[in-house]
């Protein structure tokens, strides 16, 4: 993506986050269904007499244009996709907090200029749910799910580390190095095999495989990080503990 | 052309301001140095004493010279009434319109998850302790209609609400003067949810 000039039109992306640029300026990142996520220079998209401002949302279905030369083209131009359907919506405000998870997800786990279908599709299916009243921790245990079998990170949930099939009935363990380990009957922490099957399903419909597939993939998205930490979660919790204290 | 060091700083400085590209700071720094050099002196001493002077409101975090601004300070205004904005600017707008008589919360900002931006550094320990002390009875949330605008919107609601108080939320909608074929789909999508019965 260096050199030389490219041009892009009307294709399918999403604005993850976006951060002042200039005065009426803005920089984008964005997640594009063909070319990956990329940085895009927006210029006079803020104020009054803009008439992409109220477009340039994050959360929302875009068709975007660009050209340019180098690693942040320039945009020339933003819709919305008429083909989104009922992704068009906005997402409910209860929501938002969840919606830039998934994008601090996709920002933080993925390359630059490196396409990735998949990814762009599961990040649709996911802001497609919430918005149509889905149950949100399962849509967020999905989203990580599809993320780290898209990265080559997801956890096998067919198999032990030893070579043995799971067993519905018994605990494991997961390690990222080497996998799935059985337990011993109640030892703590352990993920109930059923729950694994139900999270290789995509099933996670109650509420013992939600909270066993938290933690599985919480311990699964660690390793990805490798030792960074989302600014979301940290949000998040300041704004529990806050909406909790007396 | 290169300029010396001092002419090359003032001119960085006023291109940091919003509004000023690189030429206009460059014509400001002359017309300053040339024959501006008294209005050059009290600009100088304005930006001084303005940091050394101007803190937030102890009550509401408006830029303030005393320990409450001056809505806060006057006995004329509501206190049941408690408008949140996300600026110093957006109090400005709202005082001009002359239509609201309560008192502001300025939250510096709004939620912004992905740049760590959350209750610490809007403040609002400081809006708690507002709706603890009894005289709030409406939180009116004037945040901007961003996404992260109604994000935080929907937090103090929350807040409001886990203290038993009303909360409103400004309309959004199609300008005064306005044509309908002019708006744009989301603020009409919006003024069609927020339709009000006219008898």
């Amino acid at each position: 993506m260096t050199g030389a000039v490219s041009q892009v039109a009307l294709t399918p992306g999403y604005l993850l986050h976006h951060q002042a640029w200039r005065d009426s300026g803005r920089v984008l990142e964005v997640l594009t269904q063909d070319h990956g996520r990329l940085s895009l220079f927006a210029r006079g998209v803020r104020g009054p007499k803009s008439k992409l401002a109220g477009i340039l949302q994050p959360f929302a279905p875009l068709l975007l244009s660009w050209r340019g030369r180098g690693d942040a083209p320039l945009l020339i131009g933003a819709e919305p996709d008429p083909q989104a359907g009922g992704a068009g919506m906005g997402l409910p405000p209860a929501c938002i907090l969840s919606g830039y998870y998934l994008s601090e997800l996709v920002i933080t786990l993925t390359a630059r200029h490196d396409p990735q279908p998949d990814i762009f599709a599961h990040y649709h299916r996911a802001l497609l749910a919430l918005k149509q009243g889905a149950q949100l921790e399962r849509e967020l245990r999905l989203f990580e799910k599809r993320l780290l079998d898209a990265l080559g990170y997801g956890i096998d949930s067919g198999t032990a580390a030893d070579g043995a099939g799971i067993d519905a009935d018994k605990y494991y363990h997961y390690r990222p190095a080497d996998g799935l380990h059985e337990a011993v009957a109640d030892s703590s922490g352990g993920i109930l095999g059923a729950t694994l099957q139900s999270l290789a399903q995509e099933r996670l419909d109650d509420p013992l495989s939600l909270e066993q597939s938290r933690v599985v993939l919480r311990v699964a998205l660690g390793q990805c990080l490798e030792g960074r930490t989302l600014k979301t979660r940290k949000v998040a919790r300041s704004l529990w503990q806050m909406r909790q204290s007396a | 052309m290169k300029h010396s060091p001092a002419l090359a700083r003032l001119i960085d400085a006023l291109h940091a301001l919003p509004g000023i590209g690189p030429k206009t700071a460059q014509r400001m720094a002359f017309r300053l140095l040339q024959d501006g050099r008294e209005g050059a002196r009290e600009l100088s001493s304005a930006i001084t004493g303005a940091l050394g002077a101007v803190g937030r409101c102890t009550r509401c975090r408006m830029l303030t010279e005393g320990e409450l601004c001056l809505v806060c300070a006057s006995p004329q205004r509501d206190s049941a009434l408690l408008c949140v904005v996300e600026s110093p600017a957006d109090v400005v707008a709202v005082e001009a319109s002359a239509s609201f008589r309560g008192r502001y919360f300025v939250l510096m900002g709004h939620l912004s998850p992905l740049d760590g931006i959350g209750p610490e550094q809007l403040g609002l320990a400081q809006f708690e302790q507002l709706l603890v002390a009894g005289e709030v009875r409406e939180v009116i949330l004037a945040t901007n209609p961003t996404v992260e605008g109604e994000a935080t919107a929907h937090f103090l609601s929350g807040l409001a609400q886990k203290h038993g108080l009303r909360a409103t939320r400004i309309a959004h909608g199609v300008p005064i003067g306005g044509e309908l074929e002019y708006v744009d789909g989301g603020t009409l999508a919006h003024a069609l949810q927020g339709r009000q019965s006219v008898f």
